[in-house]
């Protein structure tokens, strides 16, 4: 007789056997009866199969029922079961707060590191360019070897030719872009502001061709002059001061007191050149050559160019190398630029910031793999805790599958927790990450956790379960189980010697990880704290830096100089101010004009004629705002100004390459038909960074040469910040409609330009300690556990009149030689991983020895305070009591 | 020859599977003779129509089936109601009171 009750299912050959038998049953029935009734066997049978009604349609009817039952009830098994395992996980995670605190807490930030170094590399590195076909669209360079720039802009000139002459290009376009630089004055509407603006020359937006979310981009006929004022608007701008006016198109708006026409507004998306966020795109036709020079010797514009389809990058780079080489032979401004570099133009974007991002992901995955390997270590621990409790399972019949199944479920779920506390931690930190702003990079507009951010993170917590879930789960149920219940209450000794020997191989792994995040963090924070201890050559606290600027076509008559000198006299008057001076480019935000040694007249060698000399427009008391040095000669005066013989100060860099020796002071140069005579000369201020020392440098009096940027610096008596309000009144004092484009202090500037490092280093850091804490972890559990599990023996031991120091020395050699086996695989590993670091490292090379050696003191260190608590509880052990728990 | 028996609608079926089985388990068989006998053979169902309800009800959870024997020693699918099904079977009961006594406030007005 088969079975009454089937389980788990029916097969759908079996439900239709069945379905046929009760039919057939049925009719058996009726046709009895019938012949009770005397009817004749056959005629009953048929009759019966009569009086039933459409036998067929009921059969395939009833199968279909059974079937769909049979269906439902599989899936509310399997339901029901892993509602019962994850009801079982739950209260099993209960039971152990400890373990769970730790466990979540770790994953929890593990896995939000991660989610939030994903969301980075995404927005930056992976989400599309918000370009048509971006891989056609590569960067171009001049270059030149003579000068050492591998990388330079073109003249316009240049940038002409090239673009007649390339075949190799579908179009080439042209920008002049720099960040705090160029800009225009938005005016007219509400309080006057400082736009960022990018100035495009013909072939941009062919190049890039952005799809404008209203309106059109700048058609090829608007650089000419006469039509060129007309202006691209930036997402942001239309948001903040139009308020989405979707009527924009066809208005006029003022820029730098012209009317500008808005042809068009750019997706959010899209804000090329910049790195986040751009105001107006304008033809740079719109400034003269008074304003932007125009021959070939002023190399300011950037291009870009579209290859046609096949032209590999290497190709175009021939074809406009073969340019360049022309040029630098048919023109002498042109000498030296003899080649070009080509890159695709996500290289040029965010070609250097890819190595700090990897450098963090792989940071965080092993954060996370650590993490993984202590939760496993602690989860093996577990289970030789919970061997009975499993043994017990297993003897009422649960099978060795199911058992996994149902450890792998506890798993899973501290994954899952952890993984939604870790996506809300990382939400946490890419929100602050935006909203600090601090961090300048490449397409940080684009950084946001999305449904892609989130899925990740999901997939990374089911991984992590699995990885920390399986092995303790496979070695849990391994065959012994049975054997465990029967060895009774010491049954946790059985497989004793394995599982220690795997504990143990964990926490060398936990080691050997903490070692590799402890040595990126010993070097990524020494590196940072010797850019920090960089003298600069100036001192930034006390300064307040306010950055506005000179409409252009005042540079060239009285007004401009008259107003700029009122501006500053009107903050030197304010009480609370010491000093205040101005200079176009601060220090960090640009590295001014660069004429060639030649055309200055410095005493040069036929073969440096081409060195670059640094210029920058600067005024009287520039040097005592920003605290620069003045080592011999005087400061620029009043009396420096149009008419008088034009003076300049250089700093000790060019004093010291030209003069060296001698006094530069009173030394005369004649560039040209001109005379220049240096007065002063100041000590080296590092304008292109802390990373980096001075170049030689002349500074030469704004009131002679006017410039239209100003970044007004002002020494306060006290806390600068608290000037901010006094010195924007005493500009508009002198012009109400003045831009200030910026108010902040020299410190925020200079952290600014270290705000990379600065974030690479905490966050190295933070890893760092947290690899710290879990290796000791790792190390003080399995010792504690050990010394547990071996009272009898220690008890013994001390029974047998072993001295305490030994007792002690045992435990503690434990744990050294696991910190030892750690650190030395781990140093090995560290070698090789931070060498990825060399170019995000200042002053210290990856290898650097004492970094090593105080990294392996510290996991020692930390190794032996760990052992020692677990050591001195087995010195505590009275042999008595430990003797009779036997 | 018996009378024509009353045609039956498809949820009063499902009414009449669930009381008949409220007394006891039955197989389909028993069913279909438990009604015919209680109405004098009035109401019969179709043996079609019956076992594609039996069916259609224990795929809903109403009734419960085993294989066991009938009396006359054959092996046969055994239905009984199940806790659903009883709480089925009674608001179905409420409805058809309430869905009678309108149809006859309208057929003999008092």
């Amino acid at each position: 007789m088969s079975p009454t009750f089937r389980f788990p299912f029916r097969s759908r050959s079996r439900i239709a056997s069945e379905v046929d038998e009760e039919l057939a049953s049925h009719l058996a029935m009726v046709a009895a009866r019938l012949e009770q009734e005397g009817w004749s066997p056959p005629d009953a049978a048929s009759e019966a199969r009569r009086r039933f009604g459409d036998l067929e349609l009921t059969r395939e009817y009833c199968r279909s029922e059974d079937f769909r039952r049979e269906k439902e009830k599989s899936r509310m098994i399997v339901f029901e079961e892993l509602r019962h395992d994850v009801t079982y996980a739950l209260r099993a995670l209960r039971a152990s707060p400890g373990f769970t605190l730790i466990a979540l807490a770790t994953l929890a930030f593990g896995i939000g590191a991660n989610t939030a170094v994903f969301s980075v590399v995404r927005g930056v590195l992976l989400a599309p360019l918000p370009f048509a076909t971006p891989d056609r669209i590569v960067r171009v360079w001049e270059s030149s070897k003579t000068l050492g720039i591998p990388q330079g802009t073109f003249s316009e000139p240049d940038f002409l030719d090239v673009r007649a002459e390339s075949r190799l290009a579908e179009s080439i376009g042209g920008y002049f872009f720099a960040d705090n630089l160029t800009g225009v004055d938005l005016t007219q509407r509400g309080t006057p502001e400082r736009l960022s603006a990018a100035l495009v020359a013909p072939g941009f937006f062919e190049t890039l061709r952005p799809r404008p979310l209203i309106g059109r981009t700048l058609s090829a006929d608007e650089h000419t002059p006469g039509r060129n004022h007309v202006a691209v608007m930036g997402y942001g701008l239309w948001k903040r001061r139009f308020a989405g006016d979707p009527h924009i198109v066809g208005q006029t708006i003022t820029l730098n007191g012209d009317p500008f026409v808005v042809v068009g507004v750019l997706p959010r998306e899209f804000a090329y050149p910049a790195a986040q966020e751009l105001d107006v795109w304008i033809p740079l036709s719109y400034f003269g050559p008074d304003a932007i020079g125009r021959g070939r010797a002023s190399h300011f514009l950037s291009v870009i160019a579209r290859l046609r389809p096949g032209v590999t990058p290497a190709q175009f780079r021939t074809e406009i190398s073969a340019i360049t080489k022309r040029l630098s032979s048919n023109y002498a401004e042109n000498s030296g630029w003899d080649a070009a570099s080509v890159a695709t133009i996500r290289e040029a974007i965010v070609g250097d910031v890819r190595r700090p991002l990897l450098v963090l992901v792989a940071a965080v995955a092993l954060v996370l793999l650590i993490t993984c390997v202590n939760i496993a270590s602690l989860l093996l621990a577990r289970a030789t805790a919970r061997q009975r409790e499993l043994a017990v399972r297993a003897a009422l019949g649960a099978g060795r599958g199911r058992i996994v199944r149902q450890l792998l479920t506890e798993s899973l779920t501290v994954a899952l927790f952890g993984g939604v506390m870790g996506a809300a931690l990382g939400y946490v930190a890419v929100h602050a990450l935006v909203a600090s702003g601090g961090v300048q990079l490449p397409r940080g507009g684009n950084l946001h956790v999305d449904g892609v951010v989130l899925a990740c993170t999901f997939l990374v917590s089911l991984v992590a379960g699995l990885l920390f879930g399986a092995l303790p789960a496979m070695r849990a149920a391994g065959p012994a189980l049975e054997h465990k219940l029967r060895t009774g209450a010491r049954g946790s000794m059985g497989g004793g010697a394995r599982a220690r020997r795997l504990r143990g191989a964990l926490v060398i792994c936990q080691i050997a990880l903490a070692v590799i995040l402890v040595a990126g963090a010993g070097l990524a924070a020494k590196s940072f704290a010797r850019l920090l201890s960089v003298n600069m050559g100036i001192r930034p606290e006390h300064a307040l830096v306010v950055r506005m600027s000179i409409p252009p076509e005042w540079s060239d008559s009285v007004r401009g100089p008259a107003y700029y000198e009122n501006v500053l006299d009107a903050i030197r008057a304010l009480p609370g101010v010491d000093a205040a001076g101005s200079i176009r480019d601060l220090p960090t935000r640009g590295k001014g004009e660069t004429p060639r040694a030649s055309q200055l007249g410095l005493p040069v060698a036929d073969a440096d004629a081409d060195a670059i000399i640094h210029m920058h427009h600067i005024s009287p008391d520039f040097f005592k705002a920003i605290g620069a040095q003045l080592l011999s000669g005087r400061d620029f005066q009043l009396t420096d100004r149009r008419g008088a013989p034009i003076v300049l100060i250089v700093n000790e860099a060019l004093a010291k390459r030209y003069w060296p020796g001698e006094n530069a002071v009173g030394q005369v140069l004649h560039a040209g038909s001109t005379d220049l005579q240096i007065v002063g000369v100041v000590g080296d201020i590092r304008q292109a960074g802390p990373g980096e020392p001075a170049e030689p440098t002349i500074y030469i009096p704004a009131l002679q040469n006017l410039r239209s940027g100003m970044s007004i610096v002002v020494r306060a008596k006290g806390d600068p910040m608290r000037l901010a309000g006094d010195v924007r009144n005493a500009i508009w004092s002198v012009d109400r409609n003045q831009a200030i484009s910026e108010v902040t202090t020299m410190e925020d500037v200079l952290g600014k330009a270290v705000s990379r490092q600065k974030l690479l280093a905490w966050l190295l850091g933070i890893f760092g300690v947290l690899g710290l804490v879990l290796g000791a972890l790792g190390i003080y559990g399995l010792l504690s556990f050990a010394v547990t599990q071996r009272k009898q023996e220690i008890g013994v031991r001390s029974a047998l009149g072993a001295p305490a120091s030994s007792v002690m020395r045992m435990i503690l050699g434990q744990g050294m030689a696991l910190a030892c086996g750690g650190v030395i695989i781990g140093t090995i590993a560290a070698a090789l991983l931070t060498r990825q670091l060399r170019a995000q490292l200042y002053g210290i090379t990856p290898g650097d020895p004492g970094t090593y050696a105080e990294v392996i003191v510290v996991l020692l260190g930390t190794a032996l305070i760990a052992s020692w608590s677990p050591a001195r509880k087995a010195l505590a052990i009275d042999p008595v009591t430990a003797m009779r728990q036997e | 020859m018996p009378r024509q028996a009353l045609g039956l609608l498809q949820g009063t079926v499902d009414v009449l599977i669930l009381k008949t089985l409220s007394r006891k388990p039955l197989h389909g068989y028993g069913i279909s003779e438990f009604i015919g006998q209680q109405t004098g053979g009035e109401l019969s169902i179709e043996d079609a129509a019956l076992y594609q309800a039996l069916h259609r009800l224990e795929r809903k959870g109403l009734v419960d089936s085993e294989w066991g024997v009938s009396e006359s020693n054959r092996r046969a699918r055994i239905y009984s109601i199940t806790s659903d099904g009883r709480k089925q079977l009674r608001s179905e009961v409420v409805e058809l009171r309430r869905y009678m006594a309108a149809l006859f406030r309208v057929l003999e007005p008092a």
